[in-house]
């Protein structure tokens, strides 16, 4: 799990895709704690 | 022939990397946060942990700045050699395709395996003959149809140790071929491409990943100064107790010499 404190959690998507999780192989859940 | 060798913080197979080169033209390190590529003619991105594989091996190091010229470099036809770690770079870069994953067991893992020249047109491998069986007694792993245009060496491995393999070791992962196998799954895609050690995108192209790990061949011929050196720069890296470990379990090597298909293949995520 990976905790991050973001002000735009619309880009949160786009660093899964990019660096956080490898898509090929990884699947990935997006939790948003107000 | 002027070879650059790429070295990221966390590094450990550069220098090993860097010695074998320099057996065979000249060679220098160039550091990860360096555009510049010194007018070197081939490129080898060595093994290691690269920024301590954190998140994955090679998820941080593809962003790089050495990393725009070098897949400028292989652009432009260059050639790139990826070994190990170097691999789950060239991966994780889009550079070369699929993703590696973890052992099965989970655990770090080093053995002699035994491998088949799939294709002798590449310039990695003409120098040897296609087919040319490196064990006789070896069988392969789980066969993968048609590659689609990407080539691998397949390893062959004495059957005792093709189920350990098998069972436990996925090799490398290779996507985009679920087609050909008709899995279901994505996961289940690479637990069939177990057998393939070697990767590279073309035959026309310069770009191969390797699993396992030919500059090792030299370490044992240079034991003493090169050793210590060696040493003495993993433990000024900070590597902790246990990486160190794995270091040192993975030196060796068998014998690389043409028709002699010894390769050690050591892998943590591969």
């Amino acid at each position: 799990m990976v905790e991050l404190d973001v002000e735009d959690a619309s880009r949160v998507d786009e660093m899964c895709e990019r660096l956080l999780a490898n898509p090929l192989v990884e699947d990935y859940e997006v939790s948003i704690i107000e | 022939v002027k070879f650059g060798v790429l070295r990221f913080p966390g590094s450990c197979d550069e220098v090993d990397a860097l010695n074998a080169c320099s057996r065979y033209g000249d060679a220098e390190l160039l550091w990860h946060h360096d555009r510049h590529l010194h007018d070197v003619d081939a490129i080898v991105v060595p093994g290691g942990f690269s920024y301590g594989d954190y998140l994955r091996p090679g998820a941080i190091a593809r962003f790089s700045p050495v990393m725009e010229s070098v897949a400028e470099f292989a652009r432009d036809g260059g050639p790139v050699l990826g070994i190990c770690n170097g691999f789950q770079v060239l991966c994780e870069a889009h550079m070369l395709p699929g993703a590696l994953i973890r052992n099965r067991s989970l655990q770090f893992q080093g053995e002699r395996v035994w491998v088949r020249v799939e294709h002798d047109e590449t310039a990695f491998t003409h120098a040897y003959d296609r087919d040319q069986l490196l064990h006789l007694h070896g069988r392969e792993a789980a066969r993968v149809g048609n590659l689609s245009g990407v080539l691998a060496i397949r390893l062959e491995v004495l059957e005792i140790r093709l189920r350990r393999h098998v069972e436990d070791h996925d090799v490398a992962a290779l996507f985009g071929l679920a087609g050909n196998l008709g899995l279901d799954s994505p996961r289940q895609r690479f637990f069939e491409r177990a057998e393939i050690a070697l990767l590279i995108r073309d035959v026309g192209q310069l770009l191969l990943g390797a699993d396992v790990i030919p500059e090792h061949i030299f370490w044992r011929r240079d034991t003493g100064a090169l050793g210590q050196v060696v040493d003495q720069r993993r433990q000024e890296l900070g590597l902790g107790r246990r990486l160190l470990h794995k270091c040192r379990e993975v030196r060796i090597v068998g014998d690389h010499r043409r028709g002699r298909g010894f390769a050690r293949l050591c892998s943590c995520n591969g």
